[in-house]
């Protein structure tokens, strides 16, 4: 169909240009005029009549071939219909032009910038080695949110095994997800929604509240009364980040339970930073991810 | 549920009145960036046995705003009842003579004694700042700190204590003689009463005339 198209057009072209010599050589010789002997006029008015015979022949070519022809659609960008703009003097186009320019051009430096900061940040949920490592790891496909209901289990009993004061009690209230719910000592509580292995979200309570909607079903969205519970419930969303491994799931969770222990000290411990209790009425909210040592969130940024 | 609470009585500086030490304490709630939520009272009433009981026995009858709905009768030996308003009712109509007996009870006169003030609120802080007035007469200026997020007084004093000495100064070095004891067990709402009365009792106490009009 297109060939045919193709096909066509070209036969268009060449007739056209046909056409067109055909009709220069009549103009040309005329305008050259006529060297006519004697007699001889009978003979040139047949070459002139000829040469309008081919052009009217080629003329009729052309004009067959046209109706099969389908209108070409010349897409131009928008900017090449300036020029067909009669008034474009008075129109705003150009400077609107250079306005957007201007900014895709700050736009262009500034995420320069951020890429810059956020490259040695190494908040990403895949860790990859060296090179030909992190090509073989590609390969594999990332299983953690698809383990079936009874590996979940089994991972789960074996983590509980190993805290005391860590009481986790799974249930599964929309199907297949799992909702893990944590007493901490007697300093929180803390609900963590899981696929397969991964951890889907975190929310941290108090000790005083529960998990429960008025109408007694787990309450997997609501947070915590209290501004400090709140705090931790952000902190640990973000540690989440960083103890997720696709590879290996059960490590991660239980490596993330393991940090996660250490608030049972939310209350008791001081900042390891700054040696004090309390920073703008908060306590340590923050644990260092590999040390588990207490900080305030403001002594964590400096 | 609640959280940790600490009362603490106020010393008030020689030749200072009370109006004017509540007043210095209310500006620096404002200065460490506490937002006023309002008022808050606890009230005390005693009444005792009938003489004609062999034994005489006290009971203390508090509310506290914080727990609207609630009553609380202590008894001497530290018994604490929880129950709803109503038992207020009751109350009533053991005092009340009936059918040629005398109540079961009296109200002892002159021994209404309440704290009433401002209340704050400071992140998951509660701050109290209550006067005391026993019999509509000035008796002292009572400081309450609740920690709301938790409900173990051990784990929590260290953080209470930071905020407690910046208010009511070394006094509150240590904790009150009351959560002493119980530092390590969960704290609930009759521990809070039992501060107070016995802050309240103390008062009673010190009823000299020289401090009553301040």
């Amino acid at each position: 169909m297109a060939d045919n198209e193709v096909e066509r057009l070209t036969q268009a072209i060449s007739l056209t240009q046909k056409l067109r010599t055909s009709v220069t050589r009549v103009f040309s010789d005329l305008s050259d005029g006529y060297h006519i002997s004697q007699g001889n006029e009978k003979a040139s008015l047949n070459v002139l009549q000829k040469a309008l015979l081919t052009v009217n022949d080629n003329y009729s070519d052309l004009e067959k071939l046209v109706p099969n022809l389908n209108s070409v659609n010349i897409t131009a960008p928008n900017s090449a219909l300036v020029g067909i703009d009669p008034v474009y003097d008075k129109t705003p186009i150009y400077s609107q032009i250079t306005h957007a320019h201007k900014w895709t051009n700050k736009v262009h430096k500034l995420a320069d910038y951020a890429s810059a900061i956020l490259s040695p940040n190494q908040l990403k949920r895949t860790h990859q080695g060296g090179q030909p490592l992190a090509i073989k790891r590609q390969r594999k496909t990332p299983h953690a949110h698809a383990i079936p209901p009874q590996g979940v289990d089994q991972c789960i009993s074996a983590l509980e095994r190993l805290w005391s004061d860590m009481p986790i009690t799974l249930s599964r209230p929309m199907g297949n997800c799992a909702v893990l719910q944590i007493t901490l000592s007697r300093t929180l509580r803390a609900l963590i929604v899981l696929r397969g292995l991964l951890i889907e979200s975190v929310i941290v309570k108090a000790y005083s509240e529960d998990f429960l909607t008025p109408e007694g079903k787990v309450d997997l969205w609501s947070r915590s009364r209290y501004q400090v519970f709140n705090k931790v419930t952000d902190m640990v969303t973000a540690a989440t980040l960083h103890f997720c491994h696709p590879q290996m799931p059960d490590l991660s969770l239980r490596s993330f339970l393991v940090w996660f222990n250490s608030y049972k000290t939310l209350f008791s411990a001081p900042c390891q930073k700054c040696g004090k209790h309390l920073q703008g009425a908060f306590p340590p909210v923050w644990r260092e991810l590999r040390t588990a040592t207490p900080q305030h969130d403001g002594c964590r940024q400096t | 549920m609640m959280g940790v609470v600490c009362v603490y009585a106020y010393n008030i500086p020689e030749g200072k009145s009370g109006q004017q030490v509540v007043d210095s304490l209310q500006k620096q709630m404002d200065i460490i960036g506490a937002t006023k939520t309002g008022n808050f009272c606890v009230d005390c009433e005693t009444y005792q046995s009938h003489p004609q009981n062999a034994q005489q026995r006290s009971i203390h009858i508090l509310h506290n705003s914080e727990q609207p709905a609630t009553c609380f009768s202590v008894l001497d030996s530290g018994t604490v009842l929880v129950s709803d308003m109503l038992f207020d009712l009751i109350m009533n109509t053991m005092t009340q003579a009936k059918s040629g007996r005398e109540g079961f009870f009296q109200q002892r006169k002159g021994f209404k004694i309440e704290s009433r003030g401002q209340r704050y609120e400071l992140a998951d802080f509660v701050i109290k700042i209550g006067s005391v007035s026993l019999m509509a007469n000035f008796k002292g200026v009572l400081i309450e700190v609740e920690y709301c997020p938790s409900q173990v007084p051990g784990d929590c004093w260290n953080l209470m204590k930071e905020i407690l000495q910046s208010i009511v100064g070394n006094t509150a070095d240590t904790p009150p003689s009351y959560i002493k004891t119980k530092m390590d067990s969960l704290y609930t709402p009759a521990d809070t009463i039992n501060q107070y009365l016995e802050h309240f009792n103390a008062f009673r106490k010190t009823a000299t005339p020289g401090q009553q009009n301040r």
